[in-house]
């Protein structure tokens, strides 16, 4: 089992140009890893839609890389995203799954099928074609930058420990750089970041 | 309504994707749209939750997207609509075909003035027509309704006004749309 700092970190140090969404859990701790204007916060947003929206950015902005850090529950809240993100194929999207069996946000609860649910077979059936999965930080490590070069979707299914994240919000008191505006406010700048070249 | 007409509109409109779920009403659509929608991109959702964050990411990466939904999806996608295109300020227009108004209209005039909780088992009428506009209302979405052809500039005028408010519009459509004569 790996820690989400095991996760982000190298993926923060990989990162280039790609657009990265998070949602739940990896909110604040993607936002001690970077702080690019690139990033986006599904907080305060819609429950479970966090790919969806992520793969709305992957279809309109084709030639830019675009990642989303699910979890484990959001994912189950809309699988449906994993065979819209295959007909036709989105080949700039990459999912992560977070998957720590819990719903970490509202006290660890198990979530439905932890730990026997399958990820990487979800999305190999739904026709993914390049589906990883890991539980240990060297082989994560040492994969990554393959992984992020490589035509997709991509599914990238990392084992976790749970954490111990608080309840989201939004404003001046966050720590995260990409938490103290609005929702709307993040949305708008990211689109203008987006149609300057960003 | 033809198809053909309300993608015409569309078009004229600079309507990048097209984003939902078909149903009776609007198949006609999704065919034209699938088969030669010439422009514009389909993307068929599994539920209509969906449809919503996959808009405003649409959106969010430079797309001028529509929705297009069945008034039973969207009493489904609540929270999605919320949290995203309202919650952004997204300014895009979702069109939801409106089933049961027909019935609703003739049984009722229209949509009532209050929700008699007996009216919803009642077998002469849709109730899903019955919770519609209530619905539509508390969520904030302002609505206006496409019932025939001559009402296909509301659409470029939907995506205006829209745009100016910075806020995303519906358009109730009560008439089917058909493939072209």
């Amino acid at each position: 089992m790996m820690t989400k700092d095991d996760v982000l970190g190298p993926l923060a140090a990989a990162r280039t140009t790609e657009i990265v969404v998070t949602t739940m859990g990896t909110v604040r701790p993607w936002g001690r890893h970077s702080s690019s204007a690139l990033d986006f916060a599904s907080a305060d947003s819609a429950m479970g839609h966090a790919a969806d929206l992520a793969l709305g950015l992957a279809l309109a902005q084709p030639s830019r890389r675009v990642v989303c850090l699910n979890g484990d529950g959001s994912m189950l809240m809309s699988l449906g995203t994993l065979a819209l993100a295959t007909a036709p194929p989105v080949p700039n999207f990459v999912l992560f799954i977070v998957q720590n069996d819990t719903y970490e946000i509202t006290g660890n609860q198990p979530v439905p099928g932890a730990p026997r649910v399958d990820f990487a077979l979800l999305a190999r059936a739904a026709g993914f074609p390049a589906v990883h999965t890991f539980d240990e930080a060297a082989a994560y490590r040492a994969a990554l930058p393959a992984i992020l070069a490589s035509p997709g979707p991509t599914c990238v299914v990392v084992r976790t420990v749970p954490g111990n994240e608080p309840p989201l919000s939004r404003g001046s008191h966050e720590e995260a750089a990409y938490l103290k505006d609005s929702l709307a406010e993040a949305a708008h700048r990211l689109r203008a970041t987006l149609a300057a070249g960003g | 309504m033809r198809a053909a007409l309300f993608l015409r509109e569309l078009e004229a409109a600079g309507v990048t994707d097209v984003v939902g779920l078909p149903d009776n009403s609007s198949a006609a659509l999704f065919a034209r749209l699938q088969h030669g929608g010439g422009r514009i991109r389909l993307h068929t959702v599994t539920r209509e939750g969906e449809a919503f964050a996959l808009a405003a990411g649409l959106w969010m990466g430079g797309a001028r997207p529509m929705v297009l939904i069945q008034n039973t999806g969207l009493l489904e996608s609540g929270d999605s609509l919320r949290g995203t295109l309202m919650r952004m300020r997204v300014p895009v227009v979702c069109v939801v075909t409106y089933r049961g108004y027909a019935k609703m209209k003739r049984v009722l005039g229209g949509p009532p003035a209050a929700i008699d909780p007996a009216l919803l088992s009642r077998n002469d009428l849709d109730s899903v027509a019955l919770v519609t506009e209530p619905t539509l209302a508390a969520w904030g979405l302002a609505c206006g309704r496409l019932d025939s052809e001559a009402d296909l500039p509301k659409l470029g005028e939907a995506f205006a006004r829209s745009e100016e408010q910075a806020q995303p519009l519906g358009l109730l459509l009560t008439c089917d749309m058909v493939a072209d004569a």
